[in-house]
């Protein structure tokens, strides 16, 4: 139908209600609709009741009717609609009715009729009278039987309670184990194998890479008995460890210095268990603590047979012995000690604390942890995804074409056994440097020696500022200033004059280096009192050429002039010869002038002349700078 | 220029001949967080991981019917990173107990003139995608969840649209030949993840159209 115009089409629902009336003005006003209740009873009237089951009712329907129907029924009787609609709803209601009006009807006749005692009498029933006592034997035993029934009942009900209590209380062990393990759970990694709960101990999942298992088992701990009290740490729930992993065991590093006295024997206190912790807690941390020990024992002994060093290390069976400083002798052992071996390692002497083996040991546990950590860093992710792991750099090494040099600078060079024999030369070294100090300044008095140690030290570096000072005049002697870098194996002297000198691990070095500073020391602090007191410094030289030659480095020599020139003071100072005091008199002073005809004024005799030497030891002061200063005074003289 | 003739020679990375061990699954996208929580507790602790890729597939047809086929993959997410250059061959047929997919793999890491260089060695470019989720690993084994995108606009990786509903799941370990145990790792791995996601070994040539 494509030509022509578009047809409207209106469409309109029928109407549903009945049109009462047509208003004038066309407004129509429909019949109201039924509501439920009137549609209720339109439907009720078309039930006929009449149409019953039984035909001969019809006719006794006609008083009995309205009196019997006034409650069931509210509605008029006498309107009975032939057509009857589905009576399937009312059916049996309507039976039930017709019946109940049958009965009713028949004894409404029935007494009528009883009424008119013609046709029919009513006799009374005969009774029993022995039915009227009722003998107390029959009381009792009815009684004792529904008591019986009672008790019964009581005793069944008794009997399920009992039942129910102990149920509860078996169940409560049982749930005991159930939050045990729920504990265990939250605290070490389970899973379900078959019919038994294994758990892993191990730091495989922390980036470890030891081939050991760590696998244990949980067990229900079932050996308990019921009578009997439960003890106090009771825990029904059980692990068992492997059995290599049993006991105990820690790191011991000892450093026997040779010459030395004293190796110090460790043995390991039982660590102090928090209170609440549990049994098993207890028992899988240091099983895990023993794996863990394990682990660096066996990355130590590896490394030390495969790197090959001056002195090579001795690894047997238990221990690595090496040796980083000749005369010095490290050795590392894994002690294991498993409970009852305990009591036979006590040892005779106490243990003396020795704060370098814990640190080396702490040192090495956190060593490993790093290294499992560097084995999960992000950095080993591949990107792109499809990529195999390994370092991020290493995947560059193709694309870039980095050479042999190169990549072996990427990789990891130092081992633990290597970073451990670093800091353990870099303690030592550090530790006998500061007994050389302090031997020196409890020995010598003059000069004094201070040590300011600093607080922040690197595992292989740490400084010290050694200052040298005479008491009472520190603020003018303070020429020799030393800083102290102790690194592994050299120690390093920054002068404050700005030389630097390197020193090696020998003791005699440093203690050699640092009488020559002291001797130096006196030299310069006699300069300074001479800028003080107002001499003039004629000559100063830090390494005479002259004189005795120290085995000690060199001595120096200093000679000031009094400020009106007469008198001249010459100190010699050496670490080994001590020091040698001259005082140059004028010539005017000396007993016995000689005479010559050179001279023939009077006044070249105010010129110095001979020297003599002082008895130092015998000068009044407590230390050089004083008597020199003391010296000094007595030279001039007062205006 | 007629295809160079392609030749039928074993490839081999270099000393070592590398496997790739292979179980593949699926989920949908609402189990994904489920499924990464597990993968989060059942792997190594490490910091989840997230990835973003764009992959490239070449093919070099030769006169025989089997192209050879390059996979060039490089990061979205990492730019500076080199480009990723594998080839896998067909899965060993060996016994069929064995639990994993196991094929031949070579693995190259090149610089990003790669798809140039592609082109002039007479490689064609088959299809490309981008592939993003998420990585983890235990151990040896990698575990990828990554959903896949077409690429619209070819060379345009901002405008994609997503391929499917669900997620792939890979498990993937790279071992030098002749090791056969890690299949059983992989296939324990597999059980712990069972009602989440089923990773079985799934044989490419059988879905080939």
């Amino acid at each position: 139908m494509s030509g022509g115009p578009a047809v409207r089409v209106s469409i309109e629902s029928t109407c549903e209600k009945q049109v009462q009336e047509v208003a004038l003005d066309g407004t129509e006003t429909y019949v109201p609709p039924l509501s439920m209740s009137q549609n209720l009873a339109k439907l009720a009237q078309r039930i006929d009741f009449s149409q019953g089951s039984d035909s001969e009712e019809e006719a006794i329907e006609g008083e009995p009717r309205d009196r019997e129907w006034t409650k069931p029924e509210p509605e008029e009787e006498e309107g009975t609609v032939k057509f009857q609609p589905s009576l399937w709803p009312w059916d049996s209601v309507r039976n039930n009715l017709r019946s109940a009006l049958t009965e009713m009807c028949v004894l409404h006749d029935v007494l009528s009729v009883v009424k008119e005692k013609k046709y029919m009498a009513l006799d009374p029933v005969s009774q029993d009278p022995t039915a009227g006592k009722t003998p107390q034997v029959f009381q009792l035993i009815s009684k004792k039987k529904s008591l019986g029934t009672a008790a019964q009942l009581l005793l069944k009900g008794a009997e399920k309670l009992s039942k129910s209590v102990a149920e509860n209380q078996e169940n409560r062990r049982q749930r005991d184990f159930n939050s045990e393990l729920l504990r265990l759970r939250s605290q070490w990694k389970l899973r379900k194998v078959g019919d038994k709960i294994l758990g892993d101990l191990s730091y495989r999942s922390a980036g470890s890479l030891f081939p050991h298992h760590g696998t244990f088992e949980v067990l229900k701990n079932t050996d308990i008995d019921l009578d009997k009290k439960l003890p106090e740490d009771y825990c029904p729930l059980d692990v068992q460890i492997p059995s290599d992993l049993d006991g105990s065991a820690y790191i011991k590093k000892q450093a026997p210095d040779i010459g030395d006295l004293g190796t110090v024997a460790l043995f390991r206190r039982p660590p102090k268990t928090k209170a609440g912790t549990q049994q098993w807690h207890v028992k899988l941390e240091a099983a895990q603590n023993v794996l863990l020990c394990k682990e660096i024992f066996a990355q130590l002994s590896r490394e030390a047979v495969q790197i090959k060093s001056q002195i090579p290390h001795i690894v047997v069976k238990n221990q690595i012995i090496s040796q980083p400083f000749p005369g010095l002798q490290l050795s590392i052992s894994l002690c294991h000690s498993t409970g009852e071996k305990k009591t036979h390692r006590a040892s005779p002497e106490k243990p003396k604390p020795d704060d370098h083996l814990y640190v080396l040991e702490h040192n090495l546990h956190q060593m490993m942890r790093e290294f499992h950590k560097q084995q999960l860093s992000s950095v080993v992710m591949p990107h792109p995804a499809s990529a195999p792991f390994g370092h991020k750099r290493m995947r560059l090494a193709g694309p870039m074409a980095y050479d042999k040099a190169e990549i072996f600078s990427l990789q990891h060079n130092e081992g633990l056994l290597e970073k451990i024999i670093k800091q353990a030369k870099h303690i030592f070294l550090r530790s006998r440097t500061a007994r050389t100090i302090d031997s020196l300044a409890s020995r010598i008095e003059d000069p004094q020696i201070q040590a300011h140690w600093s607080n922040i030290n690197d595992v292989y570096e740490s400084s010290v500022k050694v200052l040298i000072t005479s008491q009472g005049y520190e603020q003018i002697c303070k020429s020799i200033q030393l800083q102290l870098n102790i690194g592994v194996e050299q120690i390093r002297v920054v002068h404050r004059d700005g030389r630097v000198v390197t020193l090696s691990h020998q003791e005699q070095e440093l203690q050699d280096f640092l009488l020559s500073q002291m001797s130096q020391h006196q030299v310069h602090a006699v300069q300074q009192l001479a800028k003080v007191m107002g001499w003039h410094v004629l000559s100063f030289s830090n390494h005479v050429g002259l004189g005795p030659v120290e085995s000690i480095g060199n001595a120096s020599a200093v000679t000031v002039a009094s400020p009106n020139g007469e008198y001249a003071i010459s100190v010699r100072n050496g670490p080994e010869s001590g020091c040698k005091v001259l005082v140059q008199f004028p010539r005017s002073q000396t007993k016995e002038l000689p005479k010559s005809d050179v001279i023939q004024d009077a006044k070249w005799s105010h010129l110095r002349g001979p020297s003599k030497e002082v008895h130092w030891s015998r000068m009044e002061g407590r230390n050089f700078v004083y008597k020199m200063e003391l010296l000094m005074a007595a030279l001039t003289p007062c205006p | 220029m007629e295809a160079p003739p392609v030749s039928v020679m074993p490839v081999t990375g270099g000393a070592v001949n590398m496997m790739e061990y292979l179980l593949q699954g699926s989920v949908y996208d609402q189990a994904l967080e489920s499924l990464l929580h597990r993968l989060r507790g059942l792997c190594d602790n490490m910091e989840p991981e997230t990835f973003i890729d764009h992959e490239l597939v070449y093919l070099l047809k030769g006169q025989q019917g089997n192209p050879f086929i390059l996979r060039a993959r490089r990061s979205l997410s990492h730019p500076t990173s080199p480009w990723h250059l594998r080839y896998l061959g067909q899965p060993e047929v060996g016994d069929k107990s064995r639990h994993a997919l196991v094929r031949n793999c070579v693995d190259v890491a090149a610089s990003h003139s790669l798809p140039e260089f592609l082109n002039e060695m007479g490689f064609r470019m088959d299809h490309e995608f981008v592939s993003n989720g998420h990585m983890f690993r235990k151990g040896a084994m990698k575990i990828v969840v990554s959903k896949l995108s077409r690429i619209l606009v070819p060379g345009n990786t901002d405008n994609t649209e997503r391929l499917s509903l669900s997620y792939l799941v890979e498990l993937s370990v790279l071992a030098p030949a002749g090791q056969d145990n890690m299949s059983e790792d992989m296939r324990s791995f597999a059980e712990q993840l069972k009602p989440l996601v089923h990773l079985e070994k799934i044989d490419p040539s059988k879905q080939r159209h």
